[in-house]
């Protein structure tokens, strides 16, 4: 009787599934559906941050009528909430003005090494080759950068323009490549290089006659039988809107972090993580508008995850531990693959053990303190690590450490020093207790030129993406910043350059 | 006209939410600290911070909105004659879009009360 109440209960789930999905909610529009187009251009492009703006200025320049879409009121997407800092090199006109030689293949050795295994070596290869033509072209568009260099560890609050925006100086990518600094930031004072960057951007773009439209949701894709993309379907003030693309469309929407439900199921790491850190656009409608039209989305489990410990860079003299009390990394390393070994090796915990000369000394928004003790002994006890463990790896690192040795993570000497002076503070580092930022790196499979391939490989005419809706250069770890806003740039260019270029 | 609309839809809701805020809901500034969080990829609320992408939030209780020195404001804030109380703040952080329509915040807001509640008694703490 249960079986037989709980099979008609199934078969009624069944049938209202059936009905459920032969409502009107198909992951594409046919066209032949289409009565009339409200809207046309040759090239439309979906987001008006780096990618989007920066493939719609190549598409105009083209000649192409190019019209960009955007969701919210405001232009710029979470480019112009970022830093504003590109990952360039080579030997670029900024490098060369602060005294730093570079070459395509350090640049091109760094970023495959530093990063995760497999990456995708034709995109690193042709963004190093490009890289001092790319810079070039981003001063063209009047991006201005002051000719100076910082040894500041993270983003420039000055003017400078040249940093070391990544991990280049850490362990083992120190001895592996040769440092070069390549982080090249707007040129002003303040964390709002992305402002700056987005605005000269946009004001190219407005002078090449690129249009506009704001306050405008896509929600699907127009294919033709053939597979070809021809349009959108669009909701202005709840109004369906047809846009007719005679070229092309280019997906550049960003990621999916403010997705939540898409981030449980893609990038389960990144969920916990304390800080969604993109603009409330990073809702992953261009990935679901391409994966709708039969694109294939790969690595979608990577992103940042991002715990900026410093500045004040005292505190990296503190050592971080996981649960087991064990040293994982220098803890040195830039903030965003330390962030990563946290998030996606440590099951999400970990700890920062300080001394007197190395605690924040004030109550800082960024971690919260959680043990305090007299000795390591009692920190430990606090922590309810295995009895021993911490007393034993604080007194290993601290034997080392006071004759400038780090024999685990060779960490730079100008952080190594013996915890020896009471108060011992332990602070929590784990993703869903310190301010742990999150983005995410997966997305549509693009070739270089920024087509988007279907699961056999195939590019789907008609259809582009850039930037964080694709799967590019940034991985996890994630290895410097402004390789995300590079690769978003670069292949925003390319995006825009293939389907302005491409027959009607 | 449309500014007349928000206008009288922001007198509204301020008057429905001083009733509503100030019965139920206490702030925890603890709590508030991580609610900030999000809001920190464009407002410092420390003392010399100045702007970021959005304003300083230093001091914000009793400033008149959109008229801080150094920053860009959107047209509706130029044109907003109000000052900031915790009451409007709750209104505004509930759904930014439905307040001074077409300000520029890049921000979805923060739909929990509580929540508001206690980001808003957090940036209370930072004041003279």
């Amino acid at each position: 009787m249960v079986d037989s109440f709980n099979r008609r209960r199934f078969m009624l789930a069944a049938g209202a599934s059936v009905v459920a999905t032969s409502l009107p909610s198909r992951a594409s529009d046919e066209a032949s559906a289409v009565k009339s187009w409200d809207f046309e251009a040759d090239v439309v492009i979906v987001g008006s941050g780096a990618a989007g703006t920066t493939a719609a200025i190549e598409a105009r320049r083209l000649g192409k009528d190019t019209l960009v879409l955007e969701k919210l009121l405001k232009r710029g997407g979470s480019s112009a909430m970022s830093g504003g800092v590109v990952y360039a090199g080579g030997g670029t006109e900024l490098q060369k003005a602060c005294g730093f030689e570079d070459s395509v293949e350090e640049m091109y050795d760094f970023i495959v090494t530093a990063g995760r295994k497999h990456p995708h070596l034709d995109k690193i290869q042709y963004y190093c080759e490009q890289s001092i033509e790319h810079f070039s072209w981003l001063q063209t568009m009047g991006v201005s950068y002051k000719p100076s260099f910082t040894k500041t560890k993270g983003l420039p609050g000055s003017d400078d323009s040249l940093y070391y925006s990544g991990n280049e100086l850490a362990w083992p990518n120190r001895e592996k490549v040769r440092p070069v600094p390549r982080g090249h930031v707007p040129g002003h004072s303040g964390w709002t290089g992305g402002k700056y960057l987005m605005a000269a951007l946009h004001h190219s773009a407005d002078q090449l006659g690129v249009r506009f439209m704001h306050s405008v949701s896509c929600e699907r894709l127009i294919q033709e039988r053939d597979g070809r993309v021809t349009g959108l379907r669009v909701e202005i003030d709840g109004v369906v809107k047809h846009v007719r693309a005679k070229q092309g469309v280019i997906l550049a929407s960003g990621g999916f972090i403010h997705n939540r439900e898409m981030v449980k199921l893609h990038a389960p790491e990144l969920y916990d993580c304390t800080v969604p850190w993109a603009s409330a656009a990073d809702f992953g409608m261009g990935i679901q508008m391409g994966i709708g039209a039969g694109g294939s989305a790969i690595r979608m489990d990577q992103g940042f995850a991002i715990l900026p410990l410093y500045q004040p860079d005292h505190v990296l003299k503190g050592i971080i531990v996981n649960r087991a009390a064990q040293r994982f990394i220098a803890e040195e390393s830039y903030h965003a693959v330390v962030g990563n070994e946290i998030c996606y090796r440590q099951q999400g915990e970990a700890y920062l053990i300080t001394d007197a000369s190395s605690q924040y000394g004030y109550e800082d928004y960024r971690v919260e303190e959680i043990a305090r003790a007299s000795s390591i002994a009692e920190l430990e006890f606090k922590l309810s690590m295995p009895v021993g463990a911490l007393q034993h790896n604080v007194s290993y690192y601290n034997e080392h450490a006071e004759k400038g040795r780090d024999p685990l993570f060779f960490k730079d000497k100008a952080y190594l020093a013996p915890l020896n002076q009471p108060p011992f503070v332990a602070y929590d580092l784990a993703v869903d207790k310190a301010f742990f930022t999150s983005h995410t790196f997966g997305g549509l499979h693009t070739t270089i030129n920024g087509e988007v391939l279907d699961p056999w490989g195939e590019p789907i005419p008609g259809l582009y993406a850039a930037g964080r809706t694709t799967s590019g250069l940034p991985t996890a770890p994630y290895i410097a910043s402004g390789i995300s806003l590079g690769d978003c740039t670069f292949f925003g260019r390319q995006a825009g350059k293939q389907a302005g270029g491409a027959r009607s | 006209m449309r500014f007349l609309m928000s206008a009288g839809v922001l007198l509204l809701l301020s008057l429905q939410s001083v009733e509503l805020y100030s019965q139920v809901l206490k702030g925890d500034a603890q709590r508030g600290l991580r609610v900030f969080w999000q809001c920190r990829s464009c407002h410092y609320p420390e003392q010399g911070l100045a702007h970021n992408n959005g304003p300083s939030l230093w001091a914000i209780f009793g400033k008149t909105a959109g008229k801080q020195a150094g920053f860009d404001y959107s047209q509706p804030f130029r044109r907003a004659q109000f000052v900031w109380t915790p009451q409007l703040m709750d209104v505004w952080l509930q759904d930014p879009s439905k307040f001074l329509l077409g300000n520029m915040m890049m921000n979805p807001g923060v739909p929990d009360p509580q929540d508001r509640a206690d980001l808003i008694r957090y940036l209370q703490t930072f004041k003279e």
